[in-house]
């Protein structure tokens, strides 16, 4: 993975010192808060309901153990002893005190991390597909072009001041596990008609109270002139999003009044003066950075198979970890473990102390020290031999992180709601849990097989509850929460906005509702092989609807 | 009725103006500001900024019930109580982070 050069570190350093200089200055009284909140922000410190809340930046979601490692003890000796991974693959702790954050922010240094651009209208952390690298289908490792543009946009002068936030997310295989539709900018690795391979653009992605599906804006960008062309697309939203009003800032509204015809004219004058310049990337410093995400020294190995039934006779839970929570690697004999941060009752998302020095443990011994975390709210271990699981599993089920229900029922995506965040109406994370809890049944699960429910607290949608196979969108209304219910949602390539089947329900009828859908999907479907989002787009909202608020 | 709460500088923990002019962590130490002590209550809030130590200061309107102070709005009772999932014991001040008007 990709090392700081001395410039990275005393950029970092220098900040770091801005930053304490800044604290203290509020804590003495010399600036207030009015003066002090752009520049906490800036550093990804939030004042939520209870306490501050401190967000830290995972870099196309790719660690370390030695980062991981340090975040478990930032947990540990600065906070509560556990974080929360979030959608955006970053982790955020939600009890620091103000004169504790530039010494946490002082030992992120110390691993190559740091917290700039995780809030503010700025280009925020770069999101991939969380198995990038290590996935059989995809066409090459998105990595080294995410991290430089992670170097591109980082304090980039123009783009520090946007008319609001701006998220980028990339994928190079051709099954979207990065809701690559669903960003600002969503970048694709594909093959042009020579082979060669360069990245299609869409634009204008986004959830929150405006839920927008990308416009493809150019189906070919060369490596070499992507910085130039995103550089572009940043300028014209830069010009002409709307800053007048902060609910149609983010360029999906631009991209919508303007159409993307015109804005493909604009950014492609724009881009034309720029082509070929400054922001040219050779393809000498794309090798260098390439070579910091050089496949690992994988070994030629025997066992490229597992038996999955037959470790299922012989350990039930074993075999059904092994069925849901492996994805094909493109090394024989090795496969990517999801981890998953969705026991039942839990909090989504959130790992202890003692559970991300486990991991750390793991990745080191058996994943050529590599971790992600995915946009899912999981981590992974993109590297694991075939030889090595039942070891690997063994140990996360001594850390209780041995559940095997990736992509089921119980793996939802849930944002921390009402009960930690400040913008929130509605509690988001007790919903997850009863609904864990009601469909805690195993085989349950698996009779149900792929279904995402996504949770969010508020209309800002960061649960992506728009996208959710089954949405919940939590309101408050005359002093109640109350949840909308959505269906047919998906971030995929097959991206689809979730229909709202009906009036908002008390959070107790949440998990009663969502039987309900879940029992009509089962009596309707072809058979077991038809998921339930296939179900949907044959049957039509109509039986969900019913189901929920019968026919009349 | 309403009362004043905010987030102390320091902790960032949940705080109430009690009847002393202290911020404290206990919302049934709040002072309850009456309808018609409106100009007491903005005065209360303007000695506050002064201080700089209150941030996210609000005026939250409450009930009392049975002589507690119930607040209107549900997300005023989380920040009363702590997290309700998972539970979590609030933030609590630190020996320096005692402010009063």
């Amino acid at each position: 993975m990709y090392r700081y050069d001395d410039f990275d570190a005393a950029f970092v350093k220098e900040r770091t010192a801005q930053f304490r200089d800044q604290v203290e200055r509020r804590v003495r009284g010399e600036i207030n808060e009015d003066q002090f909140r752009p520049l906490r922000l800036m550093n990804g410190l939030y004042l939520q309901l209870h306490a501050y809340m401190f967000r830290i930046a995972i870099p196309y979601g790719t660690l370390d153990s030695r980062q991981l490692r340090k975040l478990a003890y930032i947990a540990r000796t600065y906070d509560r002893g556990y974080g929360h991974f979030t959608t955006r693959t970053n982790i955020q702790f939600n009890w620091p005190r103000l004169k504790d954050v530039p010494d946490i922010v002082e030992h992120l240094n110390e691993v190559e991390m740091h917290s700039i651009q995780t809030s503010g209208n700025c280009i925020r952390n770069i999101s991939t597909d969380q198995f990038a690298g290590a996935a059989a289908d995809e066409i090459i490792d998105p990595r080294p072009v995410a991290e430089i543009l992670r170097q591109w946009s980082s304090l980039h002068p123009e783009f520090s001041y946007l008319p609001r936030k701006f998220k980028i997310a990339m994928t190079a295989a051709p099954h979207d596990r990065a809701a690559i539709k669903f960003h600002d900018i969503g970048l694709k690795a594909v093959r042009n008609e020579a082979g060669d391979i360069g990245w299609e653009v869409w634009v204008g992605g986004g959830l929150g109270r405006t839920p927008m599906i990308a416009k493809l804006i150019r189906p070919y960008v060369e490596h070499e002139n992507l910085l130039a062309y995103l550089e572009a697309v940043l300028r014209v939203y830069n010009r002409y999003g709307r800053r007048d009003n902060k609910f149609k800032a983010r360029i999906k509204i631009l991209v919508h009044e303007t159409g993307i015809d015109k804005i493909r004219e604009d950014v492609e004058e724009e881009f034309a003066q720029m082509k070929g310049g400054q922001l040219t990337l050779p393809q000498a410093e794309l090798d260098r950075i390439t070579a910091y995400f050089a496949p690992p020294p994988f070994e030629l190995v025997n066992v490229t198979n597992i038996d999955i039934a037959r470790e299922k006779q012989a350990d039930p839970a074993y075999g059904e970890w092994l069925e849901r929570n492996l994805h094909t690697h493109r090394q024989p004999g090795y496969v990517s473990v999801t981890i998953s941060l969705k026991p039942i009752g839990g909090a989504p998302g959130d790992a202890t102390a003692e559970q991300m020095d486990t991991v750390a443990e793991l990745a080191e011994k058996y994943s050529f020290d590599e971790l992600r975390v995915t946009h899912e709210q999981n981590l992974v271990l993109p590297h694991v031999k075939i030889s090595d699981l039942r070891t690997v599993y063994d140990a996360l089920l001594e850390a209780e992180l041995a559940d095997g229900n990736a992509g089921l029922i119980t793996d939802t995506i849930t944002c921390p709601g009402l009960d930690f965040c400040s913008l929130a109406n509605a509690r988001s994370i007790p919903i997850a849990q009863e609904i864990t809890r009601r469909f805690a049944d195993t085989a349950r699960q698996r009779q149900i097989g792929d279904l995402k429910i996504k949770i969010s607290g508020c209309i800002n949608a960061c649960g992506h509850h728009h996208v959710g196979h089954i949405g919940i969108l939590g309101v408050e209304k005359k002093g109640t929460e109350l949840y909308q219910i959505s269906v047919g949602g998906d971030g995929t390539e097959n991206a689809a906005i979730g229909d709202i089947l009906g009036h908002g329900l008390v959070a107790d009828e949440v998990p009663v509702a969502i039987e309900k859908l879940v029992d009509t999907y089962i009596a309707k479907r072809t058979s077991p092989d038809e998921p339930f989002i296939a179900a949907y787009r044959r049957l039509g909202e109509a039986p969900f609807k019913e189901a929920l608020y019968g026919n009349g | 009725m309403d009362i004043l709460t905010g987030n102390e500088l320091i902790s960032g923990a949940t705080v109430y103006l009690s009847k002393t002019g202290e911020w404290v962590e206990d919302l049934q130490q709040a002072r309850v500001f009456l309808k018609e002590e409106a100009e007491a209550r903005d005065a209360a809030v303007a000695a506050t900024k002064k201080t700089m130590r209150i941030n996210s200061l609000e005026i939250e309107t409450v009930q009392l019930r049975d002589g507690t102070i119930y607040p209107d709005r549900i997300r005023e009772r989380i920040r009363a109580d702590g997290p309700t999932a998972p539970r979590f014991d609030r933030q609590h001040l630190g020996q320096d982070d005692h402010v009063s008007i």
